[in-house]
């Protein structure tokens, strides 16, 4: 919150001591550390997230209809021919790197990167302002896949050749 | 809740839920523990755990929209036969004449991909927070699985329809395996089980995306929920915030 | 008490085997059922078209055999239609005079030769026999096309735009 020293009572860190009463009577300071009961406190915000979340689906589904295009025909190849969006970021290497490296190493290589990182980064700490090189590395990952997604998603039309997507829409979902 | 009350507390009632009356933590903590549903939450959490800003609730929201899926694709199944002759007629089929059919598509399909955007950043957030660190590095491990296992869903389900989006993205994807050194081509082979997408991948993408990887992901999912609640109160606590 | 010890090592070593036959006899089975089946027609010898009608500056395709038909300095060459990069079907594209893929954008001349893109071959081709005049492909016995980067061998350079609008 703020940048300077904790103010530290009997031991625990507070914002600040503020003398007098509050107005609204004697308020109670909820200790973040405090264990409390999973029911309600958590149920009862798990239940209101999966409310919001059914309601956005299913108000979704009502106003947009799930692709269909033609019958799949082996005498014809649509062009441009779109992987679905998940996968629109390996495709965009597919057009750039030998097949083995975009279709084999690069994804194998990210599972193991990814199921090897509690085990490589041993820093117990939590906050990212203690983790500069693990939230940098991740942040940079993070970053790249998210462009390549984009760009073979939204950037890309007939024979995977460059489009605005303001001009022409080629995006496939 | 009167009535609520009252059918609890009749002989019937109590033979359901065992627990005695929810006067007092203890009482609520022996209820929550003879509940199969509520047994996968820890009974006691931190109170800053339990807030929006901790994990953003893209957890929960992962198993809610994989239980929306769930139930869309059993309607679904009830009108879908996987076949070449039939699978495309049968998605026309569905949402023109079946009661709530181009509905339930719907639902289905952007569960789908909603689930994948939201596992992906169930991840990030699990990364920033850095809540893979000791003792929670395995269930790190069996959150990947369940990554890529969304992914598998998603593109198996894909093919379903039999349009020239799914046929054309499917070849694609099976030839990519042909390029793994040495069992390229076997492991190509077992995929779409002949020399050219046809009967056989329709059949086999079918076979995993309703049965076979649903129950991996089941087993995982329950796994991943049981870690997560075994290591709720192993917090470092007073970390740097 | 020394035997004892023998005979419980022996037990635990007979189950572990036991379970392990098991495990094996599982996973055979299962690559065994999993291994792809034959596909009719294709993959044997298919009779196509007469061979007059195979053009001289063009290509025509003959579905049967997934491939297309061609005449290079006489004689009939016949160019799988899968793309060796990634399997979609690559189209002859008149105005160029050139394959070229719409999936990741890989170009081909007309035999097959690799020109550019990410594929890392040429097209495959198959041998052709002819038979009372009639063009026979065997698909069975494809052989792959050139590494890309291998000099091309007929002098037929790309002749005009290519059908990709907004191509690199
Ligand atoms: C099908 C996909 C998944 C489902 C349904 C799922 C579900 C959940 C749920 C419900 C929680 C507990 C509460 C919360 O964080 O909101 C959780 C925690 C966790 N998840 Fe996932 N998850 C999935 C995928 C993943 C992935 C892809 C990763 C990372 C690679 C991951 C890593 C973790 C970890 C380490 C925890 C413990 C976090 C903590 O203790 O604070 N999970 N997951
Ligand atoms: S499949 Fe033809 S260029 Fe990739």
């Amino acid at each position: 919150m703020s940048d300077r020293e904790p103010v530290v009572v009997d031991g625990k860190r507070v914002l600040g001591v503020v003398p007098g009463t509050p107005p609204g009577g004697e308020r109670k300071v909820l200790d973040e550390q405090e264990p409390v009961m999973v029911w309600p406190h958590l149920l009862v915000r798990h239940g209101v997230a999966a409310l919001v979340v059914l309601v956005v689906v299913l108000l979704l589904a009502l106003f947009f209809n799930a692709p269909l295009r033609e019958i799949a025909n082996p005498m014809d190849t649509p062009n441009p021919e779109k992987a679905p969006w998940y996968f629109a970021a390996l495709q965009e290497l597919l057009a750039h790197f030998h097949p083995m490296v975009a279709g084999v190493l690069v994804p194998t290589g990210i599972i193991i990167g990814l199921v090897a990182l509690p085990y490589i980064d041993r820093n117990p700490r939590l906050s990212p302002r203690f983790r500069k090189v693990a939230v940098a590395t991740f942040t940079v990952f993070m970053v790249v896949w998210i462009v390549l997604t984009l760009i073979g998603f939204m950037f890309r039309g007939p024979n995977w050749g460059w489009v605005w997507p303001w001009q022409d829409w080629y995006g496939e979902l | 809740m009167k009535v609520m009350e009252r059918v609890r507390e009749s002989t019937v009632g109590r033979s359901i839920w065992r627990a005695p009356d929810r006067a007092t933590e203890r009482d609520r903590a022996a209820g929550h523990w003879a509940n199969f549903f509520l047994h996968i939450y820890p009974v006691k959490m931190r109170r800053k755990e339990m807030t929006f800003r901790y994990t953003w609730f893209l957890g929960v929201a992962s198993v809610v929209l994989f239980g929306s899926l769930v139930v869309s694709g059993i309607y679904l199944m009830f009108f879908y036969v996987p076949s070449p002759a039939s699978a495309y007629g049968n998605i026309q089929n569905i949402q023109t004449q079946v009661a709530f059919g181009q509905y339930m598509r719907n639902v289905h399909r952007w569960s789908a991909h909603l689930m994948v955007l939201v596992v992906a950043a169930h991840m990030a957030r699990v990364f920033y927070r850095g809540s893979y660190k000791s003792p929670k590095e395995f269930n790190w491990v069996i959150g990947v699985i369940l990554l890529v296992l969304t992914l598998l869903l998603s593109f198996t389900g894909y093919l379903l329809p039999w349009d020239q989006l799914a046929y054309w993205a499917v070849t694609v994807g099976a030839s990519m395996a042909g390029f793994v050194p040495l069992l390229g081509e076997t492991i190509k082979g077992i995929l779409i089980g002949g020399d050219t997408v046809g009967s056989a991948t329709l059949l086999r993408f079918y076979v995993l995306h309703v049965a076979v990887l649903p129950t991996a992901v089941v087993i995982l999912i329950t796994i991943h929920l049981w870690r997560w609640r075994k290591d709720a109160m192993l917090d470092t606590g007073a970390d740097d915030e | 008490m020394s035997e004892e010890i023998e005979r419980r090592e022996f037990l635990k070593k007979g189950w572990m085997a036991g379970a392990g036959l098991i495990g094996v006899a599982g996973i055979w089975t299962t690559w065994d059922v999993l291994q792809p089946g034959e596909s009719a027609g294709f993959g044997g010898e298919v009779r196509t078209i007469p061979e007059e009608a195979v053009p001289q500056d063009g290509v025509v395709a003959v579905p049967a055999a997934r491939a297309y038909l061609t005449s290079i300095d006489g004689e009939v060459v016949a160019v799988s239609e899968t793309c060796p990069h990634l399997g979609c079907r690559v189209p002859w594209c008149e105005s160029s005079g050139q394959f070229e893929c719409p999936c990741h954008g890989s170009i081909f001349n007309r035999k097959g030769e690799a020109r550019e893109g990410p594929t890392p071959r040429g097209m495959s081709r198959y041998p052709v026999q002819i038979i009372d005049g009639l063009v026979i492909v065997n698909t069975g016995e494809p052989e792959e096309g050139e590494p890309m980067g291998t000099a091309e061998t007929i002098d037929e350079p790309k002749r005009g735009p290519s059908c990709a609008e907004g191509s690199h």
